[in-house]
């Protein structure tokens, strides 16, 4: 048992989406979840109850003893945020792929073309990252971007500031400039579930000011962007996150993946990266 | 190591880039727009991305994750994250020997001198899967271990084979370019059947 790897939380289902009993998998190994007069347990392959969190929309569980809490979203709590169960997506790559795709956007204009980017707006300034002792967690701020359609409220082109947040290993909170209104973050989040180390299960979620779409909207415009995603992910070699230099060619625009690999490398987490070149 | 034949022209006309593989080498197929073919490592080297997703824009191959432009040569020569940046040499992809001739499209994994191989003036008809590896098809004909190209005296064709894993080969069959190739075509499904051991 590695508990660099199992002590922490991880996302294993949508709280709304949870009808009778159901197996799973976390870390290459079964579970099985389920929901009893309106709470949520969690049990082992042998049959032990694991550790639950009721959080975000889903239920979050640890095969280990984590040690602390499963981390908070304070701004996503505040009133007039719509918040937005967008589903699951199941993508052939490892968790810590899905995790930096999230943390990338040098890709928004031949990715998601004229939706999140548009050539020739292509150049990524200078941003600020820094691992925060203090919290644990990986940060990437004064991130800007142009964007064609930033989201589903977003009337036409604008530049977008994000700020992105790792606050587990395979955890992403982005917050974003709200098209309609400036001032305030829009939060969109990536939870992943590592199926397996070259598999998992990814739950977006987000708490978003938007008064005008339907919810079926919302989800339709993020499912439509991680689609996009899912074809990039799926056809990377190797399907493993390279977690020491040399494999792969970071620029100044992969500050914030840089950050994330030394980060993933100093705890120690490991599942699903490639320690080796191969 | 000699030639092996990867694709046909008509299958990768200028513009246009395709996956395939010999063996365990996975390979991006590209034509630019001048003709001239390439055979790289299917790998970017920024983020590994498979570049046979990518897209052939002016004279470069184009990755579709970031848009790293890649010249002929294989070195990268655009970033369009940092468009005033001239990239290091140092990024490039590994590219392989490569070559059209006779509508094929041929690629040496290692420098070769090796002539390209005669094919006597037949004509591609088109390329047929078959799940077997490249040795038990060439035995099929008597031909010697690992050969890369077979004669074949039904309707006087040559096979290409292009060993893709150990069960499956890409058969590019090429004929007189007198004979009728819907005939040539039945017979290499016919081929196809015999050799992969199901009524046709
Ligand atoms: S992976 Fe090819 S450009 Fe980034
Ligand atoms: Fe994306």
């Amino acid at each position: 048992m590695n508990t660099a790897i199992e002590n922490h939380w991880y996302p294993v289902a949508m709280i709304s989406g949870i009808d009778g009993p159901r197996e799973t998998l976390l870390l290459g190994k079964k579970i099985t979840l389920g929901r009893k007069d309106g709470t949520c347990w969690v049990k082992d392959a042998t049959g032990k109850a694991l550790p639950t969190v009721e959080r975000f929309g889903h239920l979050w569980t640890s095969p280990g003893q984590p040690n602390r809490d499963l981390f908070t979203i304070p701004e996503a709590d505040s009133p007039g945020r719509r918040l937005v169960d967008v589903g699951s997506v199941k993508v052939k790559c490892s968790p810590l792929r899905a995790v930096e795709n999230f943390l990338d956007i040098a890709h928004f204009p031949f990715v998601h073309t004229d939706i999140l980017g548009a050539e020739p707006h292509t150049e990524v300034d200078r941003y600020d990252v820094k691992i925060r002792e203090e919290v644990d967690e990986v940060w990437a701020t004064k991130v800007k971007f142009y964007q064609p359609q930033a989201a589903k409220s977003a009337a036409g082109g604008i530049t977008t500031e994000y700020m992105y947040r790792v606050p587990a290993p395979t955890c992403s909170v982005l917050y974003k400039t709200c098209p309609p209104r400036p001032g305030e973050w829009d939060i969109i989040t990536l939870f992943v579930q590592p199926l397996t180390d070259e598999w998992c299960e990814v739950w977006p979620w987000m708490a978003l000011y938007d008064d005008e779409s339907t919810m079926s909207e919302m989800v339709s415009f993020q499912q439509l962007i991680f689609m996009q995603d899912r074809s990039i992910l799926e056809n990377q070699i190797p399907r493993k996150l390279p977690l020491d230099p040399g494999m792969e060619v970071p620029t100044q625009a992969d500050m914030t993946s840089v950050a994330y690999r030394r980060w993933l490398k100093k705890i120690g987490y490991t599942y699903g990266a490639q320690l080796v070149a191969a | 190591m000699s030639w092996i034949a990867v694709g046909l022209k008509k299958d990768v006309p200028p513009g246009i880039v395709i996956p395939s593989r010999l063996a365990d080498t996975e390979l991006a197929v590209w034509c630019a727009p001048s003709g001239s073919y390439h055979a790289w490592s299917d790998r970017c080297p920024h983020r590994g991305m498979r570049l046979s997703h990518g897209f052939v824009r002016g004279n470069t191959l184009a990755c579709i994750y970031h848009g790293w432009q890649y010249n002929e040569a294989g070195s990268c020569d655009y970033i369009p994250a940092h468009p005033k940046l001239t990239p290091p040499d140092t990024i490039c992809v590994p590219t392989y020997s490569c070559t059209e001739a006779g509508g094929v499209i041929w690629v040496s994994l290692e420098a070769t001198d090796q002539p390209l191989p005669e094919l006597g003036g037949r004509v591609p008809v088109r390329s047929v899967p078959i799940a077997l590896s490249a040795e038990n098809v060439a035995a099929h004909f008597g031909a010697g271990s690992a050969p890369t190209v077979a004669v074949v005296s039904d309707h006087d064709t040559v096979l290409a084979l292009q060993p893709c894993t150990d069960t499956l080969t890409m058969a590019h069959v090429l004929a007189s370019p007198d004979a009728d190739p819907k005939a040539v075509s039945r017979w290499v499904e016919d081929l196809r059947a015999t050799l992969e051991g199901v009524p046709a």
